[in-house]
């Protein structure tokens, strides 16, 4: 581990923006850069650059239901930045870095299994397709994200929320005053996943202190009973003390010591707005702890004030914490059949707002309670677009660890679906054998992708 | 007629071009004294020739190259100004470095002011120490130079005799640390450089030499001598440039080849895409030191026809050194040009001492002579052509920040092989098979170098970068900084801005007719916003003079690059 290196893909995407004025613009990274090549760090033995590469259509029909296609949703940044998060893997796991960091844009963990535009600057996600892409092709079972990001990690969350596997930790500033308005401690995962989702509300203009506290006293126990193989940041910036989003009052160093702690593989920028003020020095933060440099002498030109943190708010945090550490120690204890009932499907009905898109998504998702396997997934979900017909879709997802007969069944549905006439389109996406499948009820025609070079 | 000179390690080759067509060519031993290796070059390709009748003379110079190497300079202080970021003891400077309070930032605001005080408590010190001579960096000092202006003014004032050096001035590109090195080593040799200069001029007007005078550099332009004195670091590394461009004035326009120059000790691997010499993307390495130097992207390969070759053991080694001529050109041990000699691929030196040579090395392991040949060529082609391929590798992997850059990213595998330089006809033919290309051994080969050197193009460029928010902007190469007051200032008020500063630098160089065909090579604009309201543009513009060869050489005619 010792002499291994820190791996930088750094994509600004300087020609690409969600529209001229919105914050996610080609401006974004821009001080970033000044500041990482002034500092000189891409000169530093410890820290090499790589230049980015392109995910495929099938890495993300991996994940998402893109409604109609996956090449409607992305556009080629899309395709970078969620390609240099597994170049990266690539390289971390075949043993030529220690870690990595993918500082890249455009953003993913808003992004949900269906996608029928973009919320919160979100088209695909980064991360799942990185989960994805560790299982599929380096056999990598267990898997934890931590999510940085001010705003709840809603897009990964709802990816994952069966899934045993994958751990999603998010801490964030609290749902009632922030978009997107969910992450609350209640949101623990389905029955098969119990406990492998845990969120942290956090009230507004806390700082490093509590931060810190959450770290050492949640996430850092949790991970280790967890003892993923892989652990990947979801490094959103914006709890920073300036950025003009979010309300939290955290710093470049508070970032930087995080990072230390947590020790991820790989770190994913995902949010963060204050471009001046906080991006070029909680970035080269990041990226100096990762590479096990000192950080010390980071300071951002504002500073955060000598205000003390709320008293009762930081206790409120402390009582979350002593609840959720509760919940994990006793998560195998706990009877599933009180909590979820007792029906061979477990349902949950989602209302989903695309906030960039002004979109109104209604969900009906079933998960298939299995004492073997995850169980599959569907989804009927109704995108009302605002004009012309809401489009109607029909979703089936086999997970990656699943049984024959939940297979079997699976497809079944799928066929099902292809009947009715409700659904323009029904997808099936078998992750067991890295099948899936698309068909379009007007034209009667089905496409399948099994792999890069097939439909692309 | 032009004449052109490439001092190399071990010989200085030099040509006299007459148009297109090659009227002269001397190779000469470099000898200690550059002056009189430059003058012994120049005396043997112009005899019997008016030195009137010269309109250009080009030369590349080790100068600098053999004073930082032998570290032949008064020793410099370094007063910095790194301001938060990276910790400044990971910077690791070769001489006495002072940090002082200051700071600015990305966008050239001031973010921690200087302290007077402090400047001159450091400048004491550096005076008791006995320096006198100065470098003053700043972080972002390209952004705003106030800081390191103030400084220089100071010790200026307080220590008039000094030789002070602003970081702004000798590197406007981002990288702190590069711009550092750049800057000390610029005040390092700076004065020894000037001395070289001063000789080389008068004893070029002795010759009756009127034309012009120029110097190579390591990106492969060329600077008037008297103006190489404002960056004497960028006269470092230019032989590698000097083939290379030799390489492109010998090929038909346009063409893409990979570029090996086998010399004695060393190869230089070098690449020409569609005509033009590719650019290292970062500066170049200065005794172990990163500089902000720009250069060719050339790769130095430890190995040449002059490699001494041993047994070890039951392993027959290639070593770096040279320890004098070939086995078969009455040379003490055996080389890799022994080897090429008994497989029948060169027809240098004796026959007879080359299997001798190849015996000593094979008898006691049971080889024969053809095949201890074999595995020694085979190893050195084996060398080279893995390094060219991670040279491919390393240009195909340079980060991009654009979607179009990384989409028009593709594989290039150029199918021209070309070899220049005394070892290379040995060799090349194997080299190309390898790489699946054809093999091409120009006309004046060994003396490419100086014919680059000759026809390489005068090079200037100007950066310019605008904000029109705080409404100033910068000239990067002139360390000026102006006020914006054309409220409708935009980018092609920006790029005519830029192209009037190039041809007020260009007629300071007396370069006046370079101004035809500039080049734009980066025009970045971006729209400032804060809170959904668009406030202003930064906008970085680099203007430049046509880049590459005045004409190609070869076939009796002449053909200016269009």
């Amino acid at each position: 581990m010792k002499n291994k290196k820190t791996g930088l893909v750094f994509f600004p995407a300087f020609d690409w923006a969600i529209s001229p004025t919105h914050p996610e613009r080609e401006e974004r990274l821009l001080y970033t850069r000044d500041q990482i090549f002034e500092e000189g760090v891409l000169d530093l033995p410890e820290i090499e650059e790589y230049a980015p590469r392109l995910a495929t259509i099938h890495d993300v029909a991996r994940v998402h239901f893109c409604v109609p296609r996956v090449q409607s949703q992305v556009t080629e940044a899309h395709l970078i930045a969620a390609g240099s998060a597994t170049l990266l893997a690539d390289a971390i796991i075949q043993g030529e870095l220690k870690n990595g960091f993918a500082l890249v844009r455009p953003p993913g963990h808003h992004a949900m299994r269906v996608v029928h535009g973009n919320r919160g600057f979100c088209n695909i996600n980064n991360e799942a397709i990185l989960v994805e892409y560790l299982r599929r092709h380096h056999g990598i079972k267990r898997i934890a994200i931590v999510d940085s990001d001010v705003h709840h990690g809603d897009g990964t969350q709802d990816i994952f929320y069966h899934d045993p596997d994958v751990l999603f930790i998010s801490f964030h500033q609290d749902g009632r005053t922030i978009y997107p308005g969910t992450g609350f401690p209640n949101e623990l995962g389905g029955p098969g996943a119990y406990a492998r989702t845990i969120n942290v509300p956090l009230p507004p203009g806390l700082g490093d202190e509590t931060f810190h506290y959450v770290v050492d006293n949640l996430i850092l126990p949790i991970l280790d009973d967890f003892k993923p193989e892989f652990i990947i940041n979801s490094a959103g910036q914006d709890n920073h003390f300036t950025d003009p989003l979010g309300s939290m009052r955290f710093t470049a160093r508070g970032y930087a010591e995080f990072t230390r702690k947590l020790n991820p593989h790989l770190a994913v920028l995902e949010g963060g707005y204050a471009i001046e003020t906080a991006l070029p020095y909680v970035n080269l933060a990041i990226l100096l702890a990762l590479a096990g440099h000192d950080y010390s002498y980071i300071e951002e030109p504002e500073r955060p004030g000598r205000m003390q943190e709320n008293p009762e708010r930081a206790a409120m945090v402390k009582r979350i914490v002593d609840q959720l550490r509760d919940i994990w120690e006793n998560r195998d204890r706990v009877d599933l059949d009180k909590i979820f009932g007792t029906g061979t499907f477990y349902q949950r009905r989602k209302h989903i707002y695309y906030d960039t898109d002004y979109i109104e998504e209604e969900q009906l998702e079933k998960v298939r309670r299995c004492p073997n396997c995850p169980g599959y997934i569907t989804i009927d979900s109704r995108a009302d677009h605002g004009y012309g017909h809401p489009s109607h879709v029909f979703c089936v997802s086999i997970p990656f660890a699943a049984c024959g007969a939940c297979q079997a069944e699976a497809y079944d549905v799928y066929q099902q679906a292809r009947k009715s006439s409700q659904y323009q389109y029904i997808y099936l996406q078998d992750k067991s054998t890295d099948t899936f499948l698309a068909f379009d009820r007007d034209k009667g025609q089905e496409w399948v992708s099994e792999g890069p070079g097939v439909g692309e | 007629m032009y004449i052109g000179i490439d001092v190399g390690g071990t010989c200085t080759d030099a040509v006299l071009l007459d148009r297109g067509a090659v009227r002269a060519t001397a190779k000469v031993s470099t000898r200690e004294d550059l002056l009189l290796t430059l003058l012994e070059a120049l005396d043997e390709v112009m005899k019997g020739i008016n030195g009137e009748l010269i309109e250009r003379v080009v030369f590349s110079t080790t100068v600098i190259t053999n004073l930082i190497a032998e570290k032949k300079y008064d020793p410099v202080g370094l007063i910095l100004m790194p301001g938060p970021g990276l910790n400044p003891n990971l910077y690791r400077f070769p001489t006495d470095t002072y940090i002082i309070q200051g700071a600015i930032d990305y966008r050239g605001r001031e973010i921690i002011p200087l302290r007077l005080a402090e400047v001159d408590r450091v400048a004491e010190e550096l005076a008791a120490r006995g320096y006198r001579k100065v470098a003053v960096v700043g972080k972002f000092s390209c952004r705003n130079h106030r800081h390191e202006k103030e400084v220089a003014a100071r010790l200026r004032w307080n220590y008039p005799n000094w030789h002070i050096e602003e970081g702004h001035q000798v590197a406007g590109q981002l990288n702190f640390p590069r711009r550092v090195v750049s800057t000390y080593l610029t005040c390092a040799t700076r004065e020894k450089y000037q001395f070289f200069v001063r000789s080389i001029r008068e004893a070029i007007s002795q010759r009756g030499i009127k034309g012009g005078v120029f110097i190579l550099k390591a990106d492969g332009g060329t600077l008037p001598l008297e103006s190489s004195l404002e960056v004497p670091v960028e006269t470092i590394f230019s032989g590698p440039a000097a083939s290379t461009l030799g390489v492109q004035a010998l090929m038909p326009p346009g063409e893409s080849a990979v570029v090996v120059d086998i010399g004695g000790t060393t190869t230089d691997l070098a690449l020409i895409l569609s005509g033009q010499p590719l650019l290292a993307s970062r500066g170049v390495r200065v005794d172990d030191m990163l500089t902000h130097v720009r250069a060719l992207a050339v790769k130095s390969v430890p190995v040449g026809g002059d490699s001494v070759v041993e047994r070890v053991g039951k392993d027959i080694v290639i070593y770096s050194e040279r320890l004098g001529a070939p086995y078969c050109l009455g040379g003490p041990v055996p080389t890799t040009t022994d080897a090429l000699r008994v497989l029948g691929l060169t027809r240098l030196g004796d026959a007879e001492r080359a299997r001798e040579a190849m015996q000593i090395l094979g008898g006691p392991l049971g080889l024969s002579p053809a095949e201890v040949a074999s595995q020694v060529t085979g190893e050195v082609i084996e060398t080279i052509v893995q390094e060219i391929e991670n040279m491919f590798t390393r240009w195909e992997q340079e980060p991009a920040y654009r979607v179009w850059e990384v989409l028009q990213k593709k594989k290039v595998r150029p199918s021209t092989v070309v070899g220049v330089g005394g070892g290379a006809a040995g060799f090349i033919s194997q080299i190309a098979a390898r790489l699946g290309g054809y093999p091409v051994i120009p006309p004046y080969a060994p003396v490419a170098n100086a014919i680059g050197a000759a026809v390489a193009r005068p090079t200037l460029q100007v950066t310019l970068r605008a904000d029109t928010e705080q409404g100033f902007y910068i000239i990067q190469e002139e360390g000026y900084q102006g006020k914006i007051t054309d409220r409708s200032f935009n980018e092609e008020k920006a790029l005519e801005l830029a192209k009037e500063w190039l041809c007020k630098r260009a007629s300071r160089y007396g370069l006046e007719d370079c101004m035809e065909g500039l080049e734009v090579t980066r025009r970045e604009v971006f729209n400032m916003v804060r809170d959904w309201v668009t406030i202003g543009r930064l906008i970085d513009i680099t203007v430049q003079t046509r880049r590459g060869i005045l004409y190609h050489v070869g076939g009796g005619g002449y053909r200016y690059e269009k």
